[in-house]
């Protein structure tokens, strides 16, 4: 069962919408990350969930009660901001302490609470100290600690690593999941980093112009993309779009301009309409002419248009009758500029999208 | 230019608060400390018993508390809207706030003679609506001055404090929001203490400036003396003068006097400020 559910929002600024009917529905003790580029609506809809901002139209329900007109320091929902927002004017225990002291916790409760949280997030002994004496990770550890330290009922992520450097953010988002997970609280987490939410998230939603494109698990999204633009933000970078397809039982055939090419078909998995194929530039085959005895199934003859070097892979864009096609390939030596060459797309890695 | 020598620069500033200004205050500080008899401090023992004298100094330093307190309440809830506003709007807004400074003190004072005076506007509305039956005494009180110094310091307060509200982040009322605080805890635990640099330098300003001002009190205080205009008769009229630099011994000492218990104050409000 939902813990919460977002039902037929709108939301728009200035007579454009940023949300657009939009639905979500997260369970308890699943973290959840709202995935995609700038603008696609990912920080507003973490700002609804929150109370910051009211939606035009639209219902939120936490519990099966209405929470649409609640308002933000009546929800109990804990926030962490991109730039930490800790208050500079406050220790690092009276920044934690700050929620339990507005919930008339007694002395020696909060004492405990706030001691216990400075263990969870690694801090014990930094209590004395005031924000401006931490660094980054610090901070947001401490920021991490202030929301926890209520015991929310439901824990909201706005880019919370994208002010850290590269290798402090591993560490944090590992740190973030073992925390989520030692208290099994629901978690939505907002981030424009593909890496970061498929490491952490039990589920990722892929959010385009304020609408889900897909919602599921890590795995599934990464294998079985449903849409063009879940296929392209995760790296699909070669599309095909098939005049007609042909669905038999274990394969699906599909044709453009005269070319035909034969699909695997997974009956849970494969779309049941697109007629879009996706393939990333990894699972692209290329070989020397030379080498083709028989004609093999999928294969185009194309030309080397272009040959970058990537360090440990060399990058093509090869030419074929039906459109250029994007390719890396992990080699010594390059193929030369203009060369002809046989590109192969296996059955079973490419997928079909709408 | 070697760095060393940038000190340099400081120097014709210097010398000119040397001569122009430190000396003679020191002068001034060190004549009250000699009589025909060499050092004393009999002109102050004097001055601490005369019940005249210490009457003004209390009337100048309530006027000077009464008018602070009043520029705050007014002007922190006028601050905080004004530093909430878009870029234009808030240009436009401190233009207007600051736009009563253009005009002189005097002209200022003489206004409102005709506004809170005996037969003044507000006087005529009263008795008009049936409020009062006699005109009320404002004009040649102590109100009368406090009304003039919040009129003449408000633009202060409220331009300090725009500053400094300017950079509360909003991410911090939103995370206290979101920590359960209601919109007045919001205030109270957020807002005014991150305020506190500029409460602080905006009553100072103020304070100072009301415990030494002299045209207001000159006219519209009639013949309730304050501080400085008890000087002044003392210089000009009286042609006192080792009364009035004792006078003027006495007001650099309650001014340095207050500005170090403000600060004091402030960092207990606000020890990382």
């Amino acid at each position: 069962m939902a813990l919460f559910t977002l039902q037929d929002i709108s939301v728009a600024y200035n007579k454009q919408n940023i949300l657009k009917d939009f639905n979500l529905e997260i369970e308890k003790g699943k973290l959840v990350s709202l995935l995609g580029p700038s603008g696609c609506g990912k920080t507003t809809t973490l700002r609804l969930i929150a109370g910051f901002l009211q939606a035009n139209e639209g219902k939120f329900l936490f519990k099966e009660k209405d929470y649409t007109k609640v308002p933000v320091n009546k929800r109990n929902f804990g926030f962490v901001f991109q730039n930490y927002a800790l208050f500079p004017h406050l220790s690092i225990f009276d920044n934690i302490a700050f929620g339990l002291r507005l919930r008339k916790n007694s002395k020696s409760e909060i004492e405990k609470k706030v001691m216990n949280v400075l263990e969870i997030v690694n801090l014990k002994g930094f209590e004395k100290r005031y924000p401006q004496e931490l660094s980054g990770g610090q901070k947001q550890r401490v920021a991490i600690a202030r929301a926890l330290v209520i015991e929310p009922d439901i824990l909201l992520f706005d880019e919370p690593l994208s002010n850290l450097d590269a290798n402090l953010r591993v560490n944090m988002r590992v740190e973030i999941r073992r925390i989520q997970q030692e208290l099994g609280i629901t978690t939505v987490y907002v981030s424009h980093d593909q890496e970061e939410c498929f490491s952490i998230s039990d589920q990722v939603a892929i959010m385009n112009k304020g609408i889900i494109e897909q919602l599921s698990d890590p795995a599934t999204i990464y294998k079985y993309p449903q849409t063009k633009f879940v296929a392209d933000f995760i790296g699909f970078k070669n599309f095909i779009e098939f005049d007609k397809r042909t669905d038999h039982e274990d394969k699906i055939e599909l044709n453009k301009s005269g070319y035909s090419f034969v699909l695997h078909k997974d009956a849970q998995m494969t779309n049941a309409s697109g007629k879009i194929g996706a393939i990333r530039p990894d699972d692209l085959l290329i070989r020397e002419k030379e080498d083709m005895g028989a004609v093999l199934e999928n294969s185009l003859s194309g030309r080397v248009k272009v040959s970058t070097y990537l360090g440990r892979s060399y990058q093509y864009v090869v030419e074929t009758p039906i459109g250029d096609f994007t390719v890396n390939k992990e080699m010594t030596e390059s193929y030369r500029t203009g060369q002809e060459i046989i590109l192969e797309i296996p059955r079973n890695q490419m997928v079909l999208v709408d | 230019m070697k760095k060393r020598y940038l000190y340099l620069l400081l120097l014709p500033g210097l010398l000119f608060l040397t001569i122009f200004m430190i000396i003679p205050i020191l002068l001034t500080i060190g004549t009250t400390f000699f009589t025909e008899n060499g050092f004393s401090i009999q002109g102050y023992l004097d001055f601490f018993k005369d019940r005249y004298f210490i009457e003004i100094l209390l009337t100048t330093l309530r006027v000077s508390l009464f008018t602070t307190i009043i520029c705050i309440l007014l002007g922190f809830p006028a601050a905080y809207y004004i530093s909430k506003l878009k870029q234009r709007k808030k240009a436009i807004m401190l233009l207007l706030t600051i736009f009563p400074l253009l005009t002189s003190p005097v002209v200022r004072s003489f206004s409102w003679m005709v506004i809170i005076g005996k037969n003044g506007v507000v006087n005529k509305m009263l008795m008009g609506m049936g409020l009062i039956e006699q005109p009320l005494d404002i004009l040649y009180t102590p109100t009368a001055i406090i009304i003039g110094l919040v009129h003449l310091f408000l633009p202060l307060i409220i331009v300090t404090l725009v500053g400094v509200m300017e950079n509360i982040e909003t991410d911090l009322l939103k995370a206290a929001e979101s920590l359960g605080a209601s919109r007045l805890a919001v205030f109270s635990k957020v807002i005014i203490p991150l305020s506190v640099p500029g409460l602080v330098i905006g009553s100072i300003l103020v304070f100072v400036g009301s415990f030494t001002a002299y045209t207001t009190p000159a006219l519209l205080g009639g013949k309730q003396r304050v501080i400085s205009t008890f000087l002044y008769q003392n210089a000009i009229t009286l042609n006192e003068w080792q009364v009035a630099s004792i006078v003027a011994t006495i007001m650099i000492a309650v001014t340095v006097l207050i500005i170090s218990i403000m600060n004091g104050l402030a960092k207990k409000l606000n020890p990382k400020g």
